[in-house]
């Protein structure tokens, strides 16, 4: 990343960063609703700022960009960490590594916030969250469920992680239930 | 337990709910009650102050809260004065210090304060405050707060044991009945049958407004002291006999199972052996219904009932007056509202007034000697319990 760091900005704003030519998403980027926003003061926003000026994980979040959710590993003792991490909770090596997680998931357990949402989010009301298994990696990661209402999801059912923009030009990440 | 012997002898609540009263007022309001309540304490005897305070920065963007809330209240500690913060469970943090104070010879005549202010003109900015109890960075961008977070705990709960809406609602319904004869408890005054709990509007779903516990202002304070004086007090001290606790995660990527609640099942156990007892010695608990779906799987945890039988074991009034152990006569959070900081304080407050008799007769436990207060804090990542017992020798 270069330049200024982002600006905070709530999600669901007016625009979105187009990716840029040379990049090559693995997954389309998702185009963020398009409404008037106003910026969070920064302790109330939780969407982090993913500038390597603010933090040591900045990979995570230009890999984001290119289309790819991941973590780090240890290469000493193969943890497979979850949040990406700068030191290994076993070993406590920095030298860790970077690895793609699966795509694929199966929700563990879900629910919905259709009250009590925080500040920015409250527009989003309701939202489905839920617990995956990822296919393929001994992790269950918490997220967002986009793609479909609360009350269609299912206990068991397949679901994809994919990255998506901020309008303020952040990337994070969620779940997409099939259509 | 070996060492010096420490007992609750003093307790105070003021009334919870939406308070006209800023965190200071309700600091000011706490101390008065207690030296109303003691008159035997004398300000100067104070020796250590440990407050109890979840969020004040959030709430009310103040820090440093421990002096602020000694001068408050009148008291000048001069052994040791400090904040402790555990989210929900910050008030029984203020006890275990306390209590490890004065065993450790360091104190000798405590007070263990919980306040906190949650209604804020801004009820998104109140709840963004919540979600940052979680793992803020990873699952507070999904929106998480603590009611979709027991949401899934009851939806895995239903589907691995059959556990009905009927029985998280009959969790709510004795607790509010029990908040009914508590006149510092939120719901004081409300009514919530059964039937009128299961057509209140999804908040989580499974989980209804009545399944969860409330936004609430409020403080209490407990007084502590060493076996030497607690006879001054009281003739009725509430003796520290064992505690416990266990953390196992943060991020709820590493929740696990979200039916079997490990860390507690580990802290009571130790509580519990260092108290010398089995769970079913117990008279009455006072236990964190933060959401019915918790009191549910902390019956199985704690031993009550086997896995899976939490639902049944409310509904068939066991967890009740008559049944085996009353379980937050108090009336709970989900009845007396959830003022963070000051919530584990009002549950030893509770103990210290049952053990006395000095409640009225409709949440009174016959008779009790042996009470074991519990608080998770956060996704139930944390577990802190104490087990007290009424009167007798040191």
């Amino acid at each position: 990343m270069s330049g200024e760091p982002p600006r905070p900005r709530r999600p669901g704003g007016a625009l979105s960063s187009e990716p840029r030519p040379e990049e090559t998403p693995k997954n389309p980027p998702v185009e963020p609703k398009a409404k008037p926003v106003e910026a969070l003061p920064f302790l109330l926003d939780f969407f982090p700022l993913e500038g390597a000026k603010e933090t040591r994980l900045s990979r995570f979040y230009e890999r984001l960009r290119e289309g790819r959710v991941s973590t780090t590993r240890c290469p000493r003792d193969l943890e497979l960490h979850w949040p990406p991490r700068t030191a290994c909770p076993k070993c406590h090596s920095e030298e860790l590594e970077w690895t793609d997680l699966p795509e694929k998931g199966r929700i563990y357990s879900f629910s919905a916030v259709l009250a009590g949402a925080p500040l920015g989010m409250e527009a989003e009301v309701p939202y489905a969250v839920g617990l995956v298994d990822l296919e393929g990696a001994p992790l269950r990661l918490f997220g967002r469920i986009e793609g479909r209402a609360w009350n269609a999801l299912h206990v068991g059912e397949s679901v994809r992680l994919e990255p998506y923009a901020l309008p303020d030009g952040r990337w994070f990440y969620r779940f997409r239930a099939a259509d | 337990m070996s060492g010096r012997a420490v007992a609750v002898v003093g307790g105070v609540t003021t009334k919870w709910g939406v308070r006209s009263a800023t965190w200071p007022e309700l600091a000011q309001e706490v101390g008065a009650a207690l030296f109303r309540a003691v008159p035997e304490l004398r300000a100067e005897e104070v020796d250590s102050l440990f407050v109890g305070a979840a969020e004040p920065e959030r709430f009310a963007f103040q820090s440093h809260v421990a002096p602020l809330a000694a001068e408050q209240m009148g008291v000048r500690p001069h052994r040791i004065l400090q904040r402790t913060e555990l989210a929900c469970a910050s008030g029984q943090s203020a006890i275990r210090s306390a209590y490890a104070a004065i065993a450790s010879g360091l104190s000798d005549i405590a007070v263990a304060v919980g306040i906190e202010k949650m209604n804020i003109p801004s009820m998104a900015e109140a709840n963004s405050s919540m979600g940052c109890v979680m793992d803020r960075m990873w699952d507070g961008p999904h929106g998480a707060t603590a009611p979709p977070f027991f949401a899934m705990v009851a939806q895995r709960h239903m589907l691995e044991y059959g556990t009905t809406e009927e029985q998280l609602a009959a969790v709510s319904e004795k607790n509010h009945r029990f908040a009914n004869s508590n006149p510092s408890a939120q719901f004081h005054e409300k009514s919530f049958p059964r039937d009128k709990l299961l057509r209140l509007p999804l908040i989580a779903p499974p989980l209804r407004l009545g399944d969860c516990s409330s936004m609430t202002d409020g403080a209490a304070a407990v007084l502590l002291v060493g076996e030497e004086s607690a006879r001054r007090f009281t003739d009725t001290p509430a003796w520290i006999r064992g505690t416990g606790q266990y953390s196992d995660f943060h991020n709820l990527a590493h929740s696990g199972s979200l039916t079997d609640w490990v860390g507690l099942k580990t802290a009571s156990r130790e509580a519990l052996r260092r108290a010398g007892i089995g769970v079913h010695d117990l008279d009455f608990a006072e236990v964190h219904d933060c959401f019915s779906i918790s009191e549910i799987i902390e019956y199985e945890a704690l031993g009550l009932c086997g896995p899976g039988e939490g639902g049944r074991f409310v509904a068939d009034g066991r967890s009740s007056i008559g049944g085996e152990i009353v379980v937050n006569p108090r009336g709970g959070l989900l009845g007396c509202g959830h003022p963070l900081g000051a919530t584990g304080i009002g549950q030893a407050v509770e103990v210290f007034h049952q053990f006395a008799r000095t409640v009225p007769p409709a949440r009174q436990v016959p008779d009790p000697e042996w009470a074991l207060v519990h608080n998770l804090s956060g996704s139930a990542n944390v577990h802190s319990l104490m087990v007290y017992q009424r009167g007798g020798a040191a």
